[in-house]
């Protein structure tokens, strides 16, 4: 609570001001998408169990199908009772339902915009909402530029505007910057929400707790004392059905562009100076510009053949409904990268990416410098490995960090044990979703957990400058197994250098 | 309490115990555990809860202990004092397994439950310092009215850093508030904390409701005068307090203006747990408390 709104109001000294936004109206563009189904409706409903909506708000689903306004509500009862995190009540989807709206529409069709418009000022007289807008447009990319131009056309001067983008924010640096062009034409950048859901997870939130809220850490957190870091962001899934758009973005686009540098930026940056969104972004697009290009030898790209996850048998990709019988689409991509800074010099951050790897799990993994010199015989400490923290982001957040102990008994003999710390287990069993998090944070206009343009141009230099030698050449794919930790090249990556990928 | 908990539970009890039988009992139970669970069971605490139970409460305790657990993993402490009996200490150890989600793995929280028999009711600090887990604060619920300036609460008040009470329990609000130990310990108040949502809603009537001088609450004593207290000490001048008994706040009316009603209705496990939450003083509720019960702001 500031000063001058105490003076203003006294009663408001001692509570904590709530995190509920202001009176606003959500669009989804893209309603009758899965996304919407899964993520955002159980998401707003979540929201709603805990008072966090705001009072006067309503969402509109739009999207081509011709639904009426009860037929979307019963479809988002139905994602609700399946995806939602918690028990189902009648109250509170009541309110939540009371609250929804569709509009069927296609911004294609000549006219449609002002339909729209007009929709959203009845709906704003009637619910109170004031004017403030949250477009988030849940659509494919092709459809992304219309709709950024019509609603550009259709700006109020009353009440604020936030448009939400989900990814992939381009294909590449060319089409990122063409794609930012057309919302700066209409929006600032401030009214810009690019989402990354991974930045939402409490894990990784937790990161820069862990990071910058602990003395014991940043003493350390450099190449004085880390040997190396190690990133992995593995999927047991196959592509799910997704052949067109995973044929043309392969896991570099996939994951490697976003998730992956996104968690290689926050564990590498410098303290930001607070916890505002600027200050948080600059110290992250510092990492991505000092990163280096790595050399051809430096990435390994794999495709999965047919094998077994989790003991059921399952088929290659070029075998996956959609996928060309020679696609030499990636779905799996390596990586030993340098962060060219005063705290990183020669440290490298080896990354690993997958689709049908051995186990669903992120993690990373900052591997500590061996003890100079351990006063004990070679054979007490032969089982000790150098400590290491691995910080889990999912599927079980937490840290665990790795220390040498006596084994009990006679003698001196030295083995590696895990301490374990579960998120989950030291505060509540059940943590927000990413989404919760993250669209609460964009109706409140808090940017900080989302990526910023020159964060998304940074992250497309380098993965452009990676792929540009993959057209000259033609692996012999598929060149792992499905169920296994991708192909062997991964594997000697790690070799060439005397290390190897972490047993989690 | 462990039937409500969904959670994997190995328990002790014994009659006549010392201290150091518990201190085995709970490693015994933690290796049974971990053998009928899946592996070592993680112990991540946060705190150490003591709570202070005489006979009437025992019930009431337990019920809003149940699901605490998952919440504030912690080594929870019952003490249950019955100076009536002969001298002696019964002890019963429970040791709950929770499920992590997506894994077999579990989190372990820990209960002892003591019967502070005879005289040994009379020294419970020398009791629990043993048990304390170090290194993490120590948060003391007293259910009833503390009986300030006897010889258990005393003692305990110098081992916790903050202590709990309801003042919905005691029968002599709001003159009780000018005994609470705020140089002693962090002092908290789950009437206090059912008053917040009211709370909210009154300061959104700034500044409509600036000038009163008159504040009618439909509701139990120890809100209605901490409600009325709280806007003392905030506005800075009397405000008379008109009370009608009901055994929730159901309507808050400041001067003539009706309070809209917060819907908002927090069980009494989501009430200790905000609680728990917290960690430093609170010197609202501490001006409050004294405006409550010396009538002035």
């Amino acid at each position: 609570v500031t000063e001058t709104r105490l003076v203003e109001n006294p009663l408001l000294e001692g509570l904590a001001p709530r995190r509920t936004p202001e009176p606003c109206v959500l669009v989804i563009f893209g309603a009758s998408g899965d996304l919407t189904r899964r993520k955002i409706f159980p998401a707003l409903y979540a929201l709603a169990c805990r008072h966090l909506l705001p009072e006067r708000f309503a969402v509109v689903g739009a999207s081509r199908s011709e639904w009426t306004d009860d037929e979307f509500r019963e479809r988002m009862e139905h994602a609700v009772r399946e995806f939602g995190r918690d028990d189902f009540k009648e109250d509170v989807w009541n309110w939540l339902a009371e609250a929804a709206r569709y509009l069927p529409m296609d911004f294609a069709d000549e006219g449609r915009e002002d339909e729209l418009a007009g929709f959203l000022n009845e709906l704003d007289e009637e619910r109170g909402t004031g004017g403030n807008r949250v477009y988030y447009l849940a659509v494919p990319p092709p459809a992304m530029p219309i709709i950024i131009k019509e609603l550009g056309k259709q700006r109020k001067t009353k009440g604020w505007t936030r448009l939400i983008v989900e990814k992939p924010f381009g294909h590449d640096l060319a089409s990122a910057r063409e794609l930012t062009r057309r919302i700066s034409r209409h929006f600032r950048e401030e009214e810009v929400f690019r989402i990354d859901h991974y930045l939402g997870k409490e894990t990784v939130q937790n990161l820069l707790a862990l990071r910058f809220a602990n003395g014991i850490f940043e003493p350390i957190w450099n190449r004085q004392f880390i040997d190396h870091v190690q990133i992995t962001v593995a999927e047991t899934i196959g592509i799910e059905g997704r052949a067109g758009y995973y044929e043309q973005a392969g896991a570099i686009r996939d994951i490697f562009q976003n998730h992956m540098l996104q968690l290689v930026a926050l564990t590498a940056m410098e303290p930001p100076i607070d916890f505002t969104a600027d200050s948080v972004r600059n110290e992250k697009v510092k990492v991505l510009k000092a990163m280096h290009t790595p050399g051809p030898k430096h990435v390994v790209r794999g495709q999965y053949g047919p094998g077994f996850v989790e003991g059921k048998e399952v088929p290659g990709y070029r075998e996956e409904e959609g996928v060309e019988p020679d696609s030499m689409t990636e779905t799996f991509v390596a990586a030993k990268l340098f962060v060219d800074n005063w705290r990183w010099a020669d440290t490298p951050f080896y990354v690993r990416t997958g689709k049908r790897l051995a186990r669903r799990e992120t993690v990373i993994g900052i591997q500590f410098k061996r003890a100079p010199h351990p006063p004990f015989e070679d054979a007490a400490t032969e089982e000790l490995q150098p400590n290491l923290l691995l910080v889990h982001v999912q599927p079980n957040e937490g840290v665990s960090l790795a220390v040498g102990a006596k084994v009990p008994g006679q003698g001196m003999r030295i083995r590696t044990v895990h301490m374990d710390f579960m998120y989950g287990g030291a505060f509540r069993t059940e943590l927000p979703e990413a989404y919760e998090r993250l669209l609460l944070d964009a109706m409140l206009g808090d940017q900080t957990l989302f990526t910023r343009s020159d964060e998304v141009e940074e992250q497309w230099a380098l993965v452009d400058a990676i792929v540009a030698p993959w057209a000259r050449d033609r692996p012999a794919f598929p060149n792992y197994a499905a169920g296994t930790w991708g192909p062997a090249a991964a594997d000697v990556l790690m070799h060439r250098d005397g290390r190897e990928w972490l047993r989690h | 309490m462990a039937s409500a908990l969904s959670a994997h539970v190995e328990e002790w009890s014994a009659e006549d115990v010392e201290l150091v039988d518990v201190e085995l009992a709970l490693g015994r139970l933690r290796d049974q555990s971990a053998h009928e669970t899946w592996g070592p069971d993680l112990r991540t605490s946060v705190m150490t809860h003591l709570a202070w139970v005489p006979e009437e409460w025992h019930e009431a305790a337990l019920e809003t202990l149940a699901g605490l657990g998952e919440r504030h993993p912690s080594r929870g402490i019952l003490l249950f004092p019955d100076p009536a009996a002969e001298d002696g200490l019964d002890a019963s150890v429970s040791v709950l397994a929770f499920p992590l989600r997506e894994e077999r793995r579990h989190i372990a929280a820990e209960v002892i439950e003591l019967r502070l028999r005879g005289r040994r009711s009379e020294a419970p600090a020398s009791i629990v310092t043993p048990l304390l887990v170090s290194g993490l604060p120590v948060f003391l619920r007293w259910r009833g009215r503390p009986p300030f300036g006897e010889s258990p609460l005393e003692q305990l008040l110098d081992v916790c850093d903050r202590f709990i009470v309801d003042s919905r329990e005691w029968p002599d609000v709001p003159e009780a508030y000018a005994e609470l130990p705020f140089e002693r310990a962090a002092c908290s108040d789950i009437s206090w904390r059912r008053t917040e949502r009211w709370r909210r809603m009154l300061a959104g009537l700034w500044p409509e409701i600036a000038e009163i001088d008159e504040l009618s609450v439909t509701g139990p004593p120890a809100e209605a005068a901490l409600l009325a207290g709280w806007l003392r000490s905030r506005l800075g001048r009397a405000i008379a307090l008109q009370q009608e008994n009901a055994d929730e706040v159901e309507q808050v009316v400041a001067g003539t203006t009706l309070c809209p009603s917060p819907h908002e209705r927090p069980s009494p496990s989501d009430l200790l747990s905000e609680e728990l939450d917290e960690f430093g003083r609170d010197p609202v509720y501490e001006a409050a408390a004294r405006a409550a019960s010396d009538g002035r702001s």
